[in-house]
């Protein structure tokens, strides 16, 4: 078959591919993330590109339609600035770290002429009073050897190698890198001016915050993010597993596996680190993004019942995953909860405490995908809901992410809408926290009745439409459609009425409930008496709602700041009841209550 | 406005918490069930087809489908039975695998008005239970079947081939829908109709047991 050549001038990249192939796929094969919400069906219209062919004029194409017919060039469009939220909670606790630096002095090899370099370091450890690695004690001792202490550890032999090689001849000072009773590397002498660091990623379905810490000093060196490369894949989960189910978990796997080491590297040089000084990274993300980075195909995920293939918390070298970090480091991955409730739940339960204090507490985790807990320590029940894409308006006709050019909050001034936009500019689109207000703000000028429908200001192909910002000759203006009402509607209905239900199974009513956490981008943006409103969050909860930022990101940091933390996660996930929305007999009733807008105060 | 014509308007309108009471006090007038029953039908009938016509969306069509059920529970007992259902039998159910049930009751619910009798088999619904239910009701006409995940397509053509491959497989139609199902996939599997929304797929069905 004939090969093409496809040049992307913006990103100064070249390549040849096969003749029909289309421009989305000639996008990923360069490289590039274009974002397919979609993942390539036609539908979303989300990957428009600029397609140059000699002797033609441009042409705006949908890349995942356009097919490659001969040699063209592809300016993609202005990629939007993702906002994306790096920023926590407050830091709770102490800093108790798992990694640690161990001076030793090998004893010596004349007094212990009969030990190995391996029982020398044995012998230093225990005498250093490092317990044995999980307890384990040397199963077979040859005669003849001395008898190791109660210190003793099987060979290990990556650690042997670095012995051999730091250990030497000369006067047996040594730095031990240790992960609670774990030797990850060995350092000649004192170590000079290595460092320990730790990093922390919350692999979110469309982006990934990293931070990077000093876990000896506490300091939070760097933070970076990204968007998530598998989007041109398709936007939800559903679609991610869809496309690994088809064939494609290796490429998914490998292309955020990437991604994360490249961040890895880009937090080290904005933070002023090196790689090789980073013994621990922690990651968090929803149960799917979880499987695919470990190359676990999601089959059981979307089938019910929907259960992951295993849930605890894991511990695996990070190199076994591609990550590029210190000897011998360690990639943790907190647990998951269930098939649809992952370990960036567990996150932000670990960073809010929620189950770990008295107060009736709820924790709302709006996303791609909405995660719901309600509980204190001694009962949690957690759910999911399926509400993301309209809030993060993807299923929004003017619907675009929390980046410049989105209207992001919206008031009412003398009876007159007033929008605010990120960056201060023209207003291109409207992002969540913009499309709640907006339709609470509607709700108030009377242009929503209870029921959601719409009193237009204008018209747009025969519908009536309401513009926040009038079309002029620059452009169309930003407008909402009766069907983006509606989308609105479905995706509240199902987070409130997943808040009713938990409330019901936990036997409490929401008027006791102390304290609502918001977290995640969408979350901390969203103005609370606006949920409220529209009965995003039920009202009962007015006044209660306080935002914690990245609360899932704050976990992946406390598992790298304090050695009890991955035992708290697991025992958190653990003791987390899980509830089946879906299956519930209830929720479609419960459902079709909190479709309506409630009535005015 | 006539009581009748009101328990209409409140289906339409998707008033539940008046229509139970309208509907009893239409009885209390002496209206017979049939003929309030009827009015709803049509009621649900107009609601599809602003449906279809893009005039409203699915929460309006939840909420009526709601308010016509409150109704039906005044109603049934003072139908006679097999008042409804005249139009046949349709068995219905999510795949295997799928847990999701508001399109697949949606649907349901408009078959009904459009007077089949529907045994709903719920949920995750396995190959086996579809033919189980088909031998102990041979007189259905059509199945139905419904998948929301992408990822439980499969198990759709699987039990869709499970029919096909039956010996009475002449005498009853094969129905699919859900998000992501379309006519191209449809076809692929060897099914009789796929259907966007739930009016049209009332409609269809009433095509295919004519």
């Amino acid at each position: 078959m004939a090969e093409y050549t496809v040049f992307f001038p913006r990103e100064k990249k070249q390549i040849s591919v096969e003749e029909g192939t289309n421009l989305l796929e000639a996008q990923i094969q360069a490289g590039l993330h274009p974002n397919a919400p979609c993942g390539g069906q036609g539908k979303c219209g989300k990957c428009l590109v600029r397609v140059l062919r000699p002797g033609q004029e441009a042409q705006v194409v949908k890349a995942c339609c356009e097919k490659v017919t001969g040699d063209v060039t592809v300016e993609t469009l202005e990629k939007e600035e993702l906002h994306v939220l790096t920023e926590g909670v407050a830091q709770l606790g102490g800093l108790s770290p798992e990694l640690r630096r161990l001076h030793l002095q090998l004893p010596s090899r004349r007094d212990h002429w009969e030990l190995s370099e391996w029982e020398r370091l044995c012998l230093a450890l225990e005498e250093a009073g490092v317990p044995a690695e999980d307890g384990t004690v040397a199963e077979e001792t040859v005669d003849g050897v001395a008898e190791p202490g109660s210190g003793a550890r099987k060979p290990d032999l990556r650690v042997a190698r670095l012995l051999a090689r730091a250990g030497g001849n000369r006067d047996g000072e040594l730095t031990v890198v240790m992960s609670g009773s774990r030797v990850l590397d060995l350092w000649e002498g004192a170590g000079g001016d290595r460092r320990l660091l730790a990093a922390a990623f919350d692999i979110g379905t469309t982006s990934i915050a990293g931070y990077l810490l000093d876990v000896e000093s506490g300091e939070q060196l760097a933070t970076d993010s990204a968007m998530n490369p598998q989007v041109s894949f398709g936007a939800d989960v559903i679609q991610r597993a869809d496309y690994a189910l088809a064939g494609g978990l290796e490429e998914l796997s490998r292309c955020v596996r990437r991604e994360i080491d490249a961040m890895l590297g880009r937090l080290c040089e904005k933070g002023g680190a090196r790689r090789e000084d980073v013994y621990q990274v922690s990651l968090v993300g929803n149960s799917c993004m979880h499987h695919l980075f470990l190359g676990l195909l999601p089959e059981s995920l979307v089938h019910a019942p929907y259960q992951p293939v295993f849930r605890e918390a894991i511990r695996i070298p990070a190199d076994s995953v591609g990550i590029h970090a210190g000897e011998g480091a360690e990639m943790l991955w907190l647990p998951l909860i269930a098939g649809f409730v992952g370990a960036d739940t567990v996150g932000g339960l670990l960073a809010t405490r929620l189950g770990e204090e008295e107060p009736l507490t709820l924790l709302i985790d709006i996303g791609t995908n909405g995660e719901l807990v309600l509980g204190n320590r001694d009962r949690r029940i957690a759910c999911s809901t399926a509400a993301g894409p309209a809030l993060e308006g993807a299923k929004i006709s003017c619907g675009m992410r929390g980046a410049d050019g989105a209207i992001e909050h919206v008031q009412v001034e003398n009876g007159q809408l007033r929008c605010q936009v990120i960056g201060g500019g023209r207003a291109v689109g409207i992002c969540g926290s913009g499309l709640i207000d907006a339709i609470a703000s509607l709700l108030e000028v009377g242009a929503l009745d209870e029921s959601g429908r719409l009193e237009g200001n204008g018209q747009q192909d025969g519908q009536p439409v309401y513009y926040l910002t009038q079309p002029d000759a620059e452009g169309p203006g930003v407008s909402l459609s009766q069907r983006d009402i509606r989308e609105v509607q479905l995706a509240k209905g199902a987070i409130a009425a997943g808040i009713h239900l938990l409330a019901e199974r936990l036997e409490v009513r929401l008027e006791d409930v102390e304290r609502v956490y918001l977290a995640g981008a969408f979350g901390t943006y969203l103005n609370p008496e606006s949920a409220c409103r529209i009965g995003l969050i039920p009202g009962e909860l007015r006044g209660r709602l306080q935002a914690v930022g990245n609360a899932a990101g704050e976990g992946a940091k406390q598992v790298v700041r304090q050695r009890e933390a991955m035992e708290r996660a697991q025992k958190l996930a653990a003791e987390t009841e899980f509830l089946e929305l879906a299956s519930l007999p209830q929720f479609q009733d419960a459902f079709v209550d909190e479709l309506e807008f409630p009535e005015g105060l | 406005m006539s009581k009748v014509q009101e328990v209409a308007k409140a289906v339409e309108m998707g008033k539940s918490k008046i229509v139970g009471g309208l509907t009893q006090e239409a009885l209390d007038e002496g209206t017979s069930a049939t003929e309030v029953l009827n009015a709803m039908i049509d009621a649900m009938a107009v609601v599809g087809e602003k449906f279809k016509n893009n005039e409203i969306f699915v929460p309006e069509m939840l909420v009526a489908a709601r308010a016509m059920k409150k109704g039906v529970e005044v109603l049934k007992p003072h139908l006679a039975s097999g008042a409804a259902g005249q139009a046949g039998k349709v068995i219905i159910g999510t795949v295997a695998g799928d847990l999701h049930d508001i399109g697949k009751n949606l649907v349901a619910m408009m078959i009904e008005s459009a007077g089949f009798e529907v045994i709903d088999l719920g949920v995750d619904v396995p190959t086996e239970k579809f033919l189980e239910a088909l031998k102990s009701n041979p007189d259905t006409k059509i199945v139905a079947l419904s998948a929301l995940l992408t990822t439980t397509m499969p198990a759709m053509k699987a039990t869709v081939e499970a029919l096909n491959g039956l010996e009475n497989r002449g005498s009853i139609k094969v129905m699919v829908g859900g998000a992501p199902i379309t006519q191209a996939f449809a076809d692929e599997i060897g099914a009789d109709a796929y259907t966007a929304d739930a009016a049209s797929a009332a409609q269809k069905a009433k095509e295919l047991a004519a």
